[in-house]
């Protein structure tokens, strides 16, 4: 058993190489751990001290979110809230105060659960992260990042980096929703992101969704091109019969199969609907949520 | 009468709990907290299967293993049945498992990695048998018997039994058939409310130690003497070689009621000459304990005239017992009270039946059956009283009991305030008012009995004035142990914080029941008032001599005597209490009386426990604003009015936070907390994330109102209890706005988002 608290990239990269696995806030890792789910690694690498790893860079080509920035960050970010919605809405719903503090983006894409609420957002702006190890660095779409549930295409030693969003379009806006029993330490039962562009006639130039919870990994949503030209409400009801038709959920203790299929179809109509809001420029409150009152009307 | 309409956003009188500093700021010392030199580590072999037959069960590995201190079976424990009821129990299982949490054998370790290695050491192999995972059919003459030999435990005379019937009851008054003949509609209905936990957020733990032949045991509970009785009985010791310490209790509702792991801790202490220590993960809290909220099958059914009076009232229930009945006996005459309600009825038959399953064993939780019952009988009125085209706030007061009506039971109520209750809830809500379509407020009413039981306490004062309470009640976070100090302060023309308790401690202090039943400011508040009368004797006398004056003209009143009419005429009690020390001391002792049960006419009960007279009956409605995402099934409460006859209030503070803690419990269970089983009867959803409590995130406004009106036989000054009353009628108010929404009922509690979106498709299953 070894814990190595690196405070630069390249020693958390070392420690990797050595076998260490990384930890960032821990709530997936060591919580797991106490529940049974998978016993600690023998070798740890804290990587919740590297500064090179906490920065939000506004760039020419959109935003770069180092793999520790916490949930609490990305939530109440100015430039996230107003630009990147969607992810901010997804950050805003996780765990309770003291998870958002600790929880990380990067934990939480590297975790990869098919019930992970920034999955969905990240995938539809159509982020990339960057990993690296001593062998160098790459960039991987995220829809190539995961591969099943808790398994992603990076190496052992692969170090989650960055995350990189590109600029959205004009007219563009995005938004996450999630079906939940309670409105703080739940788990998505399922939820869905879209993200949509409009023009300047307010008909839909396109639509990216994606779900939650409904697959082992987090999916997008086939066939959306054809809602080019499409006015909203309806656009939004074909997304809903799309996601539900291409969902393919599980019962458990949670929620049948057909009720997550059902209710993703839902979740996916009011995330187009809210998208295309902002899309407007119609300001709709993080979390959309709340906002709109699933689990949560006030 | 007076309506107290303090709604929680008004300032709340200043009240000061004795207990609270400590809490809040982290000084105060839990049992898991403790630590004695040399302190070992306990853990459980459990079942981990619902029903079979041990063929083999070998510790010598575990025994054997280095840092393992003792292992125990039931081989080394005295071979005794025990259960308040039914003597259906042993400390360990013998022969037969019955449920996944029952303990099959005790390891005490160095620490809990070794004493969980040895655990995992101890060999079990089981011959499976018959899991009885369904209430109704345990019922049925075909189902296997989780007890066979039922007949050769012992229990109390007035049980019932029969086969997988642990307990029946009934209750008859008038003639049902000719009721129901003589009606205008018959409405039948079915519902089914599940299973769900207590939920204390601190999980139980317990700590023995062994000085000589006489054991120390610090623990978790809720009733202190009840768990003493419990390690007596089973571990064949006299009552005053047995010390139960309560160190502050981290909540319990119920749940830390009756006697859980102190004689197991206590064996294990002993056999290893060392303290042992237990401390539960939540895992454990939820499967083990033989207190849980238990799942209820009702059929209903009400014959009423076209105006609306109701005539009769049928109903059959099915309890889950559980695989031993723990204090759950009297549970079935209860359900039957709650399932015939508190409504004007001339004819009634209800039968109720507790069955045992290879569950883990039901027992008191908050008000137990109540808010299962109330949620059917509820719902079912709303039922009725669409069936007649009556407003159900109307129908209820058309058909609810009022002072000096007959109820159910044939007992005839004194001044109570349901019908007070019935016009504030619904006004605080706005009852009657527009709403939007997808909002609806929803109504219901309740009650409760309050347990007047013996109970005892100290008072003595010092030398120095200062004074102490010495009270065998026990303070499970309620704050009814904290307002004792006020009564006797109010007595003695002292202030609260003149005095300590000492408290939760059975050498000690005298018997009380225990934080159960509502029943501690209602006893132990008399008791406390009658020592601390002794006290108000002695000082009286003490300063009538000193001021030469007749005793009975002296007033004690802010921390001084005087005599009446002359107040320069003076001597402080410190004073007082120095001239005692050196003569007679200031002790006084107090003991309830209880109060006798109320006459019931006209009315037969089968399996009668004593819970068809209600002493001091307590009186509730609750009208809930509920809003539902049609298209999710997903309902959210918006607001909450309770109005409440607990009789007089005399911790205002204290009384509302009971009320807003049991409202939220409420919703809970009118909404997410559930227990689900596999069909081997093992729990899916013991853990936080799956058995969904509410947060305080999802805790609408909550107003609340009190109707005071004095009762003879209640508790000091008035008081009824009010612990478990507001946890009744909250689920039942949620059930009828949301029928209101989509048009008809959800037959099964919790209503789930998912059942919620079944019946809104139509599928009332
Ligand atoms: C009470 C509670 C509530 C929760 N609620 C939610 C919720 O609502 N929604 C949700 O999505 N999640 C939720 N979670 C899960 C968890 O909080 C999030 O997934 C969080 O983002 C994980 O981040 P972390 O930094 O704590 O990850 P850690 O536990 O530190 O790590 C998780 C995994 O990722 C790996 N890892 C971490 N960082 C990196 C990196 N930079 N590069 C490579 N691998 C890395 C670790 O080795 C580990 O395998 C909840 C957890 C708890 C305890």
């Amino acid at each position: 058993m070894s814990f190595v608290i690196a405070t630069t990239i390249a020693e958390a990269v070392a420690a990797m190489a050595s076998g260490a696995r990384p930890i960032a806030g821990g709530t997936d890792l060591v919580v797991g751990a106490r529940h049974g789910k998978a016993a600690l690694p023998q070798h740890l690498v804290a990587i919740d001290r590297i500064e090179a790893l906490l920065v939000v860079h506004d760039t020419a080509d959109g935003v770069t979110i180092g793999s520790g920035v916490s949930h609490s960050v990305l939530e109440s970010h100015p430039l996230l809230a107003s630009a990147y919605s969607g992810l901010a809405d997804a950050s805003a719903l996780v765990g309770s105060p003291s998870t958002r503090n600790l929880g990380t983006i990067g934990g939480n894409i590297m975790n990869a659960s098919p019930a992970m609420d920034t999955g969905a957002p990240l995938l539809v702006l159509g982020a990339q992260v960057e990993l690296q190890s001593m062998r160098g660095s790459r960039r991987v779409p995220l829809s190539e990042l995961w591969t099943g549930p808790g398994r992603t295409s990076a190496a052992p030693d692969e170090l989650c980096v960055m995350v990189h969003i590109p600029t959205p379009l004009v007219r563009s806006g995005s938004a996450y929703l999630r079906l939940e029993y309670r409105r703080a330490m739940e788990i998505a039962v399922v939820g869905a992101a879209a993200c949509v562009v409009l023009d300047e006639d307010g008909f839909v130039v396109s639509a990216s969704v994606a779900l939650t919870a409904v697959a082992p990994t987090i999916i997008m949503v086939d066939g959306l091109h054809s809602l080019a030209g499409a006015n909203v409400p309806e656009a939004a009801v074909r997304v809903g019969v799309l996601a539900a038709g291409q969902a393919t959920p599980i019962s458990d203790v949670r929620a049948s199969a057909q009720y997550r299929r059902h209710t993703v179809g839902v979740m996916a109509r009011r995330a187009v609907e809210a998208a295309a809001r902002r899309a407007a420029g119609d300001i709709v409150a993080i979390p959309l949520n709340r906002a709109i009152g699933i689990g949560a009307a006030s | 009468m007076t309506a107290t309409t303090t709604a929680i956003t008004t300032s709340p009188p200043r009240f000061v709990r004795a207990d609270g500093p400590d809490k809040v700021t982290g000084s105060g010392r839990y049992t898991a907290d403790l630590s004695l030199t040399g302190v070992l580590a306990a853990k459980f072999r459990y079942a981990n299967i619902g029903h079979a037959r041990i063929v083999r069960l070998d510790v010598t590995a575990a025994r054997a293993m280095p840092g393992v201190f003792a292992v125990l079976t039931a081989d080394d424990v005295p071979d005794v049945r025990f259960g308040p009821f039914v003597q259906d129990r042993t400390l360990f299982a013998r022969d037969v498992v019955r449920f996944e949490g029952e303990i099959v054998a005790a390891v005490a370790a160095v620490n809990a990695v070794v004493a969980q290695r040895a655990v995992d050491a101890i060999v079990v192999e089981y011959e499976p048998l018959p899991v009885i995972n369904d209430i109704e059919a345990a019922l049925s003459v075909e189902s296997a018997l989780v007890h066979p030999d039922w007949q050769s435990y012992g229990a109390a005379d007035a049980l019932v039994r029969d086969r997988n019937d642990a307990s029946f009851a009934s209750i008859t008054k008038g003639d049902v058939g000719a009721g129901m003949a003589a009606a205008d509609h018959i409405i039948e209905s079915r519902y089914v409310a599940d299973g769900c936990h207590a939920v204390p957020i601190e999980p139980r733990a317990v700590v023995a130690q062994w000085e000589g032949n006489k054991v120390t045991i610090w623990t978790t509970t809720q009733v202190p003497f009840d768990a003493r009785a419990g390690v007596c009985e089973t571990l064949q010791l006299p009552t005053n070689r047995v010390r139960i310490i309560v160190p502050h209790l981290g909540g319990g509702f119920g749940g830390k009621c009756g006697f859980h792991y102190e004689a197991h801790i206590a064996a294990l202490a002993r056999v290893a000459k060392r303290p042992v220590r237990l401390v539960f993960t939540r895992r454990e809290e939820f499967i083990a304990p033989d207190r849980r909220r238990e799942s209820i099958v009702f059929n209903i059914e009400t014959g009423v005239l076209d105006d609306g009076t109701i005539t009769a009232r049928r109903a059959w229930l099915a309890m889950d017992n559980g695989a031993y009945t723990a204090d759950a006996a009297f549970f079935s005459q209860l359900a039957a009270m709650h399932t015939a309600g508190p409504y004007r009825i001339p004819n009634v038959q209800v039968e109720a039946h507790l069955v045992y399953t290879n569950h883990q064993p039901s027992g008191s939780v908050r008000a137990p059956t109540a808010p299962q019952a109330c949620w059917a009988l509820e719902s079912h009125t709303d039922e009725v009283a669409a069936a007649v085209g009556i407003d159900p706030v109307e129908f209820r007061r058309r058909n609810a009991v009022d002072t000096g009506a007959v109820g159910p039971s044939g007992q005839t109520y004194g001044e109570i305030g349901l019908q007070q209750c019935i016009d504030l809830a619904a006004g605080g809500a706005g009852y009657g008012q527009p709403l939007p379509d997808d909002e609806a407020i929803g109504v219901a009413i309740g009650w409760w009995p309050s347990f007047s039981v013996p109970s005892g306490a100290y008072i003595k004062i010092d030398g120095d004035g200062a004074g102490q309470i010495i009270t065998g009640a026990q303070e499970c976070g309620t704050g009814s142990v904290m307002t004792l100090r006020d009564l006797a302060a109010d007595e003695l023309g002292m202030k609260p914080e003149d005095f300590e308790l000492v408290y939760q401690d059975t050498a000690v202090a005298p018997y009380d029941m225990g934080a159960t039943g509502s029943q501690t400011l209602l006893n132990n508040g008399r008791a406390v008032i009658a020592a601390a009368g002794q006290v108000a004797e002695q000082l009286k006398k003490l300063a009538a001599d000193h001021l030469e004056a007749a005793e009975a003209d002296i007033v004690l009143a802010d921390g001084h005597a005087y005599v009446a009419g002359t107040p320069a005429t003076t001597v402080s009690l410190v004073e007082l209490a120095g001239i005692a020390a050196g003569g007679q001391l200031l002790i006084g002792h107090g003991s309830s009386t209880p109060a006798e049960a109320p006459p019931l006419a006209g009315s037969s009960c089968v399996g009668d426990l004593g819970m068809a007279a209600f002493v001091a009956p307590q009186f509730s409605c609750h009208a809930v604003r509920v809003k539902l995402d049609r298209d999710t099934g997903v309902a959210r409460v918006l607001h909450v009015s309770a109005a409440h006859d607990s009789g007089i209030i005399i911790n205002p503070i204290g009384a509302h936070g009971q009320v807003e803690g049991a409202v939220m419990m409420g919703i809970g269970q009118a909404l997410s907390e559930g227990t689900t089983y596999d069909d081997q009867a093992r729990q899916r959803n013991a853990a936080l994330l799956e058995y969904k409590l509410q947060t305080c995130a999802d805790a609408p406004p909550i107003l609340v109102q009190f109707v005071e009106i004095f009762t003879p036989d209640a508790g000091p000054r008035g008081a009824k209890g009010l612990a478990e009353a507001p946890n009744i009628a909250t689920a039942a108010a949620i059930s009828n706005a949301l029928a209101k929404l989509i048009g008809r009922p959800v037959r099964q509690l919790p209503m789930t988002a998912e059942r919620v979106w079944n019946t809104i498709q139509g599928d009332a299953s």
